[in-house]
């Protein structure tokens, strides 16, 4: 239901019946919606009503304090001068003190207001209106308007002439609005903080924006006592109204000359604005926003390069090989064999290798001479240790005849 | 909205990019199913070769075991000596720390891939890599590795350098992806390229990350002396092998 670019106008007594079918969308509701813009302009355009104020320029400096300078074990700050009072001897003057004027006090000749280019403030303008043809924008800011017929809602001129407030409440009525007004009256709550002693005791919803165009309708006085119901004529469209707290989509209701006339303030794309001097709506970045269409038509889709296949190269952790099968069996798939026929082996209570056919001639001609080695070693040995065995003995036997003979 | 009013008739058809898209969907979820039947496929044949290959591996291992001991006992029949070859693989194990280094020397260990205390990289054994080796001698500990204490390295402490990242070899599609073209496919092809030095050592020896090795349990005797000198330092030959499975 957004965007619809065909419109029907209501009749003022009967929601349910149309006066004028199929009137086309003034060039304004397509629009690129630039949030950007209307939030800029809104925090420029919502300083400009602001009174000056300032604090007493004297305030707080209406002593002759001095400081009473180093060498008497305070600080340094001025002091009230004289004596016989509490005051004196005090500290003045600082924003730190208490009774000091504050620091950088307000002057009145502070900057105000904000100046904002004309174009940004038309193209903001613009943007409103065409987020209030948006049901989901106009749903988000808060406006309940589930019972509404149509956004953007048309009713014929007839409502301009209501001058009595029972006549604009029942016209809420019979289009689904008055839950909005119900919203304001049932959320209006005292305001926090001092201002509510300065005269804004209540904060207040915004409820439905009525839009006229006749310089002399009534319906100003009608709608005027209905909380939260604004009134304003389409050559005046105010930003602060179109877009309240810079959010988009404000509820509005527009009569049906009213609406026609949008083509004119505004302009539209094959024409410039008639009313706007030289002004002409911003352009959308994307003539086509179907970006679904987009990217699944052929021509997207020929030049498009197959999706890339995420393949994870290893395993997320690594486990020991050694120790795990599965991991072992990943890398080496003999290794489960090996395995087996090391344990089958073991069983059969043989070496664990597979079965060498041994060189048996290589082994007994190596092993005959090995022995013949060892034998000849041994008959060495032999021989050497008859040998001492026997000068030993020729030696005793020596001694022994010399002793004799002594 | 109550009074809901269609401005436009709109027939009850089901929009063409969404047709678009289904047709697209629908092939691409075929070609999607038919690579992973052929991916399966010819996972079946790859791991029948690896384990082809790592039998074949088994046979030439105790085939040259065996070979040696009969080299061995022919030269005693005959009454002389067998002298197997040199080792031309060594295992370079890092047991200084970062701290006061000589820059030649830290260059070198750098060379070596030994950035860190207890890091171990196999290196060729060449002229140019004694001279290396020469340099950076009372900082390492080095030896001869044995082809178990090399399996077990590979296996448990194996990360592969892909792309400058520290890769785990957890599958031989690690080791598919970088060492495939020269003919390694699988960590038994590796272990074999280690083990024998072979034409694709340069290549192998690159594809893997320094060995990370822990502390040695039971210690170190004294760093401070060369292991000839009952220390640790320089070149301890076959007993690197009892070292490093102490540091694995």
């Amino acid at each position: 239901m957004t965007s619809v670019p065909l419109v029907s106008v209501f009749s003022a007594d009967d929601s349910t019946k149309v006066t004028a079918k199929h009137i086309p969308l003034p060039a304004v509701f397509q629009t690129p919606i630039r949030p950007d813009i209307v939030s800029f302009v809104h925090t420029n355009i919502a300083k400009n009503r602001r009174q000056a104020h300032a604090v007493n320029p004297q305030a707080g400096m209406q002593h002759s304090a001095e400081s009473w300078g180093t060498g008497r074990a305070v600080a340094r700050i001025p002091r009230v001068s004289g004596s016989g009072t509490h005051r004196s001897g005090q500290a003045a003057f600082g924003n730190q003190c208490r009774k000091g004027r504050m620091s950088l006090p307000i002057k009145v000749w502070r900057r105000w207001h904000r100046r904002v280019n004309i174009k940004q403030k038309r193209h903001a303008a613009a943007s409103a209106v065409a987020a209030t043809g948006i049901v989901p924008l106009v749903l988000a800011r808060g406006h309940r308007i589930s019972q509404v017929p149509q956004i953007p809602l048309v009713v014929e001129d007839k409502i301009e002439s209501y001058e009595k407030t029972t006549d604009a409440l029942n016209f809420l009525k019979r289009f689904g609005a008055f839950e909005d007004v119900q919203k304001v009256v049932s959320t209006k709550v005292v305001r926090a903080g001092i201002s509510k002693q300065r005269g804004k005791k209540y904060r207040v919803r915004k409820g439905p924006l009525v839009v006229y165009f006749n310089e002399n309708a009534k319906l100003l006085k009608a709608f005027r006592n209905v909380p939260g119901v604004e009134v304003v004529n389409v050559t005046r469209l105010n930003l602060l109204q179109l877009a309240p707290g810079g959010q988009l989509g404000r509820f509005v209701i527009w009569t049906q000359s009213a609406f026609a006339h949008l083509d004119k303030l505004f302009g539209t794309y094959r024409y410039a604005s008639v009313l706007k001097d030289g002004y002409q709506l911003l352009r959308p970045l994307l003539t086509n926003p179907d970006l679904a269409r987009i990217i699944n038509s052929n021509q997207v889709q020929e030049k498009v390069q197959p999706a890339k296949t995420t393949t994870v190269l290893h395993e997320v952790q690594k486990k020991n090989p050694l120790r795990n099968t599965k991991a072992m069996d990943r890398l080496n798939p003999y290794a489960r064999k090996q395995r087996a026929a090391a344990i089958a082996a073991i069983k059969a209570n043989t070496k664990g290798t597979k079965k060498i056919k041994k060189n048996k001639a290589l082994k007994k001609a190596s092993r005959a001479a090995f022995n013949k080695v060892s034998a000849a070693l041994n008959d060495a040995t032999n021989a050497a240790v008859q040998e001492e065995q026997d000068i030993k003995v020729k030696y005793f036997s020596v001694q022994k005849g010399a002793a004799q003979a002594e | 909205m109550s009074q809901k009013k269609p401005q436009m008739q709109v027939e009850q058809k089901v929009p063409e990019n969404i047709v678009k898209k289904t047709a697209r969907d629908t092939k691409l979820r075929e070609a999607v199913a038919k690579r992973r039947t052929d991916r399966l496929a010819a996972n079946k044949t790859r791991r029948a070769q690896w384990e082809k290959n790592a039998q074949a591996y088994q046979n030439e291992y105790q085939a040259a075991d065996k070979s040696l001991v009969d080299n061995i006992r022919k030269a005693k029949t005959e009454g002389g000596f067998y002298v197997p070859a040199e080792a031309r693989l060594i295992l370079v194990v890092r047991i200084r720390g970062i701290n006061t280094l000589n820059p030649q020397v830290r260059q070198t260990l750098r060379l070596l891939k030994l950035r860190q205390l207890h890091n171990a990289a196999f290196v060729r054994v060449n002229k140019a890599t004694i001279e290396m080796i020469r340099k950076v001698e009372p900082y390492v500990t080095y030896g001869y590795p044995s082809r178990a204490v090399i399996k077990n390295l590979i296996y448990k402490r194996g990360y592969a350098k892909i792309n400058g990242q520290r890769i785990p070899i957890t599958n031989n599609n690690v080791i598919e992806q970088q060492l495939g073209k020269v003919g390694i496919h699988s960590i038994e092809d590796l272990i074999h390229e280690i083990v024998t030095v072979g034409a694709h050592f340069k290549e192998a020896n690159r594809f893997l990350w320094a060995f990370k090795l822990r502390g040695p349990r039971g210690g170190f005797i004294a760093k401070r002396r060369s292991f000839i000198n009952q220390g640790d330092w320089g070149n301890r030959e076959d007993l690197i092998n009892d070292l490093v499975k102490r540091m694995i």
